[in-house]
């Protein structure tokens, strides 16, 4: 039995170090460690609960909603509270028009699969559907009712081509703003997309305490202090858009393809920006459907395209003012020499048209401006050359993007070098004079004809157009302001601007005028015409593909101008008989406007 | 008739440490039960109250009957074994209990570690070799722990199989064995548990494994809970979140907190001193039932002690060494403190049969010596 004896004592040995083990252990993890595990515990049992912060609104100059918020009620399940599926999705159905039997499906799946995350049944139910939801909520438990925030379009689609939608947000965009979250509704295009940063809000979040399965605890015995934070609502953005022009153009345009933009030619501010046809923004409210999405894109008419600054058109006669800047900047015409136009021109072997065919005999700069004669303008492309003349056209901006804050496309300002790194192909000389009369590669939006339009009216100052005017907090502080920014200036002394400008106010008021279409008595109305000859390009409409783009520009009152407008209308026909008229109709609204309406801007 | 010496003989530190350890295990089940209408509290009050029961009656049979008896007892246990197995109701996965009318269930697994215990202290009681025993020696009492633990791997239980080994190895390494065959198995062992791993282990028992030796591995399925139950020790500190306080358990966070991962919530709720407290009981207890097993005159009794003490000392080894992330996640209780009326039961009648050898350690008369 000794020899037994010794081995308890061995025994009880190892009885002493397993104890040491096990309290050391116990050392380790309470008291080495117990902070950390403490922070442990605590992650585990707070579950943080989101308060989506309300997007910023758009408004128009004037304070007046152009996008806005609307609370959505959404209808929630939560699967481990419900007793009677059966029961609660026939008395359900009715009210939010489902089938009992998909409604007791996805109850049924959901208490099965994930018996504490709560279940979407409804999203947005309307007033009759919440006044009843809330009405039996004691007789139906286990349903809920979150508030979201949808946008709302109080004008409906007013404004949409450059308002812009909003979608789920991307990957992408999930990386580069890490305030927002996986789920977020975030703008696409637009306003929405490209201030989407002033716009978002900040989320808030309310902490709970929860058990291990989730669900909430009501007594805060397991945790001292929670913290909640209050979500801060995006900012509003305030338009430079006057929403009554705005509906004039876009009535104006109608049916017809084609934009409409209207600026103040003194700040560059830009009243209207009317594109069709558009989309309407109410589709993408709660994320859009593949159906219409895809309906969408594969569109002809490409209602996406915001045409005012993403169409890129051949302008036609209405860049005529180009060649006139550069002629009279660089001497190489006299304004009062006469040049005989016989309906053609030749150059070397090549024989170019005037629109006249009959041709308009002798005219000087007035004359061929007024009458938009091509001969005159090939005989003064022939002079500069295309190196010069190419300094001009980028001089006005053409071929570059003019900063106005939505999304743009340069169009093409061309010139030898350009041509050599495109095709690879040397320069001829025809392609001078065709781009002297806006044809050929010249292509250019609405908004940098309009920019060009307001330089002249003001006396040469080339403006950055702005769509946004500020930016504010909910709580009235402003935190963006956009003010005049001049980019460039016509390099033309005051008399000889005064000759263009003239010559524009000839357009629409002398006899022969191309833009006499536009004239308004006792309101004198300057512009210029343009019937531009179509390579078709693949957005522009289907429809009449190959009738020309009518286009005209115009400004307005001549003697103290105030603004420009620039309407195109796609394969319309002659600038002066479908565009003119519906300039002359914006700006009559403008001068009722003017004369009638009292609103403060100063918002 | 009655000697006055088996009551003073009585192990009263035994018994009254016992009940001490009881109450600490019931308060902290109420807590741990708190949230769920405290019906494993009552159901283990009960058990508690038949063990204590059990354990007094069982302290006045005389051992050496439970000697003559031993093989009885153990062939009865193994029929119920084989009972189980093909009438047995199945709880997650294995058929290893037996109802019992409105007391739940009993797990028979549970119950043949001291019957085992007395049939391998009989075989070497009644075996007169001397020094270490050879492999071939060792064929006999091997047997006698392969059979149950056949058949409470075929359940398949797989933390009562690992007790059953180590208790029974535990109780052959402490009568002997010769060094060359003590090689010899560790080698056979060795290359059976290349088999073992690849055709035997269940995937969920080979993930548990895994899963201990890189808890992070998985941390949302089978790692879960060890991580869960060390926050929740960590978390306690040095005094502990306070009685039915614990987060980590009121909310249940801490898995099988009634059961296996019971120490965890004493050790959330009283923290280090409480858990420190609570262990050295434990291991007071089992020194006791070692104490006890020095003094004895015979080899039976001093090895039926030597193997309620492993037994005691496998379960608090295994158990709390899981719970304190130590050893994998298995499923062996710590006995009384973990919620469940057949291990409950089982510790109170290897106490019982203790406090039996105890007190009769100054009657070794010529009646004993007559008997065997």
């Amino acid at each position: 039995m000794q020899n037994f004896k010794n081995r308890l004592v061995i025994v009880t040995v190892i009885l002493g170090i397993a104890f040491l083990v096990l309290a050391s252990r116990l050392w380790y993890l309470q008291v080495l460690k117990g902070d950390e595990f403490e922070e442990f515990s605590l992650d585990n049992r707070i579950r943080i609960q989101r308060v989506p912060a309300p997007r910023g609104r758009i408004l128009d100059r004037f304070g007046r909603e152009l996008v806005v918020n609307r609370p959505s009620f959404d209808v929630y399940a939560l699967p481990d509270e419900i007793q009677e599926v059966e029961g609660l999705s026939v008395s359900l159905s009715g009210v939010l028009d489902l089938e009992p039997s998909v409604l007791g499906k996805k109850l049924n799946s959901a208490q099965k699969n994930s018996r504490f995350s709560p279940v979407l049944l409804a999203k947005d139910i309307n007033r009759d559907q919440l006044a009843y939801i809330e009405a039996r909520k004691s007789t139906l438990p286990g349903l809920i009712v979150e508030v979201n925030n949808l946008r709302k379009y109080p004008r409906g689609k007013l404004g949409a081509s450059f308002l812009g939608y909003i979608g789920k947000v991307s990957e992408e965009e999930l990386k580069k703003d890490p305030k927002i979250n996986s789920n977020d509704l975030v703008g696409k295009s637009g306003i929405e997309k490209n201030w989407q940063s002033y716009l978002r809000g900040v989320d808030g979040y309310i902490q709970s305490v929860t058990d291990a399965l989730g669900r909430g605890v009501d007594s805060n015995l397991f945790i001292k202090d929670l913290t909640n934070k209050k979500s801060v609502s995006g900012n509003d953005v305030i338009l430079t858009i006057d929403i009554d022009i705005q509906s004039g153009a876009e009535e104006a345009l109608g049916e017809e393809a084609g934009s409409i933009v209207v600026v103040d030619v003194n700040t560059g501010e830009v009243l209207a920006l009317a594109s069709n046809p558009t989309f309407n923004p109410e589709d993408f409210i709660k994320g859009i459907d593949s159906k219409t999405w895809s309906e969408l894109i594969n569109d002809k008419s490409y209602p996406l395209l915001n045409r005012s600054t993403q169409g890129v058109y051949a302008p036609g006669s209405v860049f005529k003012v180009v060649p006139v800047v550069a002629a009279l900047k660089e001497g190489v015409i006299n304004p009062d020499t006469l040049v005989n136009c016989p309906g053609y021109y030749k150059l070397g072997r090549n024989t170019f048209r005037c629109w006249k065919r009959g041709g308009h005999g002798l005219v000087n700069l007035r004359l061929a401006v007024v009458q938009s004669c091509d001969v005159y303008f090939y005989k003064l492309a022939e002079k500069l050359g295309i190196d010069r003349l190419s300094r001009y056209i980028k001089l006005f901006g053409f071929g570059s993007l003019t900063g106005i804050g939505i999304e743009e496309r340069p169009g093409i300002s061309p010139s030898r070098e350009w041509k050599l790194k495109k095709f690879n192909k040397p320069w001829y000389q025809g392609e001078t004079l065709v781009s002297a009369i806006g044809q050929g590669y010249v292509s250019v939006t609405p908004i940098q004809i309009a920019m060009m339009t307001a330089a002249v009216a003001n006396g040469g100052a080339i403006l950055k157009p702005n769509i946004v005017r500020k930016i504010k907090t909910r709580e009235g502080e402003t935190v963006v302001q956009n003010s005049a920014q001049v980019v460039g200036t016509i390099p033309l002394g005051e008399d000889k601007i005064a000759l263009l400008q003239d010559a524009l106010v000839g357009v629409v008021n002398d006899p022969g005028g191309t833009g006499r279409r536009a004239r308004i008595e006792g309101y004198t109305v300057a512009g210029k015409t343009g019937t531009a000859q179509v390579v078709s390009l693949d957005y522009q409409s289907d429809r009449k593909k190959h009738g020309d783009h009518a286009w005209f520009m115009s400004y307005a009152p001549a003697e103290a101008p105030e603004i420009a407008v620039v309407v195109l209308v796609e394969h319309g026909g002659k600038g002066g008989a479908v565009a003119a008229p519906l300039a002359k109709q914006i700006i009559e609204l403008y001068k009722k406007l003017q004369e009638t309406r009292d609103l403060d801007d100063n918002v | 008739m009655f000697d006055r010496r088996l009551l003073i003989g009585f192990g009263w530190s035994l018994f009254f440490m016992t009940i001490a350890f009881s109450c600490i295990a019931l308060l902290n089940l109420y807590s741990a039960s708190y949230q769920t209408g405290l019906a494993s509290f009552k159901k283990q009050l009960a058990w508690v109250g038949i063990g204590i029961l059990t354990m007094v009656l069982i302290s006045f049979i005389n051992y050496r009957l439970l000697k003559r008896y031993s093989l009885y007892i153990y062939g009865l246990s193994i029929l119920l074994l084989i009972y189980v197995l093909f009438f047995g109701k199945e709880v997650s996965g294995s058929s290893s209990w037996i109802q019992i009318g409105s007391l739940g269930t009993i797990q028979p697994s549970e119950f043949i570690k001291i019957p085992l215990i007395l049939a391998l202290a009989r075989f070497y009681d009644n075996d007169y070799q001397q020094g270490p025993y050879g492999f071939l020696d060792l064929i006999k009492p091997a047997s006698l722990v392969a059979l149950p633990l056949a058949l409470v791997m075929m359940q398949p239980d797989l933390g009562t199989g690992l007790t059953i080994i180590l208790i029974s190895g535990s109780m052959v390494l402490f009568m002997g064995v010769r060094k060359r065959s003590v090689a010899f198995i560790l080698i056979a062992l060795l290359a059976l548990s290349y088999p073992a791993w690849n055709f035997f282990l269940k995937p969920y028992q080979k993930d548990r494994i895994k899963t201990f030796l890189e808890p992070s591995r998985d941390p949302l399925d089978a790692g879960y809970n060890a991580i869960q139950s060390q926050i929740a020790v960590g978390s306690g500190r040095i005094v502990g979140k306070g009685f039915k306080a614990g987060s980590q358990s009121q909310l249940k966070f801490i898995p099988a907190q009634q059961t296996d991962f019971a120490f965890s919530v004493l050790a959330e709720e009283w923290g280090f001193l409480g858990g420190i407290f609570t262990l050295l009981l434990y291991f007071m207890i089992i020194l006791w039932i070692l104490d006890t097993s020095g003094r004895s005159r015979d080899k039976f009794s001093m090895l039926v002690s030597f193997g309620i003490a492993a037994m005691f000392f496998w379960h608090v080894l295994v158990n709390v060494g899981m719970v304190v992330g130590l050893l994998p996640v298995t499923g062996v209780p710590l006995l009384i403190f973990s919620y469940g009326g057949s291990s409950t039961l089982t510790a109170f009648i290897g106490i019982g049969v203790v406090l039996g050898i105890r007190m009769r350690k100054f009657s070794m008369s010529g009646e004993a010596i007559g008997l065997r």
